[in-house]
């Protein structure tokens, strides 16, 4: 899809949300006209402000939510994961952002992340994670996606093809160009959760989460093996069943090479 | 398709080569205020208090803390306060760069955003809009104070 035709419409929703807010509804029809102003500024990854972020993370996070079996809404849990989540969120790039932390009611090995602070850990991850220090390692690695703005720039990465032209300026507020502009954001989404669930990030991505999330964990006080160790744990694990474990990273045993 | 991947993993490289923090480079705040203390203790007295985004020299390294500089203010800061690089410019819906406040830790925790419930509510994703908003509420109940005492408790962070 093209990325700023997506941001345009993402500058609709949130418009939309802050309506939300004054008028008590959901109000389409008059979020168009700020929209068109929002079409002309969004540009690249930069484009996307707090409040997109919110809205993009949001349907992520619910799609994440809604395609690993919902959450273990165990408060023991929870208060495990969120107070080691957000002792390393605090020293992370982005300590502002509204970090929230769980576990995925699924028995794959697998975690994930949508953009503004959400965070996902499976149970299956979650039970391998022997110590704090390894499930400190996996949160990182997840915290850092989220600080370089990872999954964001799978929409934003289209920018080249939107030209010099503002395409928001083609909007209307016609009611069936709202419901196409809807579908359009529904797309944008897709491409993230395909990213996510089924093609995974590019190595080079993985790696770099991988680095940026180790340093975090070693600044913030656990092991900085933590990462190596766990991935060396599910690499014996994998042998039995590669396609369980981490399914849509790069080869364990690359990752666990260039942790060394 | 070859010439934007080299750039890709030349960017890459570059940040992977990066040194960690010595002394006589530079390191920026992240928060929307950062302490610069008296002594590379988190109990120390702030000297002076520097908004977000600001460029400081290190002058010494001792073991996760630093003492920066900025003109004539000088203090500890503990390095997981400050980043390698220049914070990333946060814009709004009108394109201009976003209050510093909203940087800030203590900023209050927002719920799941409407235009994402809607989402959620078009898709047909009721029980999983149900459990994004339990896990906002449960972590939000996990208090800054009590993250705080965590860190303290188990020698995290700045209390190391």
């Amino acid at each position: 899809m093209n990325a700023l035709r997506f941001l345009c419409i993402l500058g609709i929703l949130s418009a939309a949300s802050a309506l939300h807010g004054q008028f008590g509804g959901f109000d389409l029809g008059k979020a168009l006209d700020t929209a068109k102003s929002v079409g002309k500024v969004a540009k690249g990854v930069a484009g996307i402000g707090p409040e997109e972020e919110r809205v993009i993370g949001g349907s992520v996070a619910v799609e994440i939510a809604g395609t690993y079996g919902g959450l273990v809404r165990d408060e023991k849990i929870m208060r495990r994961v969120n107070l080691i989540g957000r002792t390393l969120a605090g020293f992370s790039d982005r300590p502002g952002l509204n970090w929230r932390f769980a576990v995925l009611a699924s028995d794959t090995v697998n975690a994930f992340s949508a953009p503004s602070g959400y965070v996902f850990i499976t149970r299956g991850l979650y039970r391998m994670a022997a110590d704090d220090d390894a499930l400190a390692a996996v949160l990182a690695h997840e915290i850092a996606h989220i600080t370089a703005r990872h999954a964001l720039k799978i929409v934003a990465r289209g920018e080249l093809f939107a030209g010099g032209s503002s395409l928001a300026t083609t909007y209307s507020g016609d009611a069936r160009k709202a419901q196409a502009q809807l579908q359009q954001f529904d797309l944008g989404v897709k491409e993230i959760t395909e990213t996510l669930f089924t093609k995974g990030f590019d190595p080079q991505t993985e790696y770099e989460a991988d680095r940026i999330g180790r340093d975090l964990a070693t600044v913030t006080g656990y092991s900085r093996d933590g990462l190596r160790l766990m991935l060396q744990r599910l690499e014996q694990r994998s042998a039995g069943d590669p396609k369980q474990v981490f399914s849509t990273h790069p080869p364990l045993a690359d990752r666990i090479k260039r942790l060394q | 398709m070859k010439i934007p991947l080299l750039v890709a993993t030349a960017a890459l490289l570059a940040t992977s080569a990066q040194a960690a923090y010595s002394p006589g480079g530079t390191a920026y705040t992240k928060r929307f205020e950062t302490a610069l203390l008296a002594e590379p203790s988190p109990l120390a007295k702030a000297l002076a208090r520097i908004s977000y985004a600001h460029k400081l020299k290190i002058e010494e390294v001792r073991g996760a803390w630093l003492r920066v500089s900025e003109g004539k203010t000088t203090g500890w800061v503990f390095a997981g306060n400050l980043a390698e690089q220049k914070p990333a410019e946060n814009k709004g819906l009108d394109g201009l760069p976003v209050a510093a406040s909203e940087t800030s830790a203590t900023a209050a925790a927002r719920p799941l955003a409407p235009a994402a419930a809607d989402y959620a509510d078009r898709r047909g994703l009721a029980q999983a809009r149900s459990d994004v908003e339990w896990m906002e509420h449960t972590s939000d109940g996990v208090t800054n104070d009590q993250v705080q005492a965590f860190r303290q408790a188990q020698k995290k962070g700045e209390f190391q």
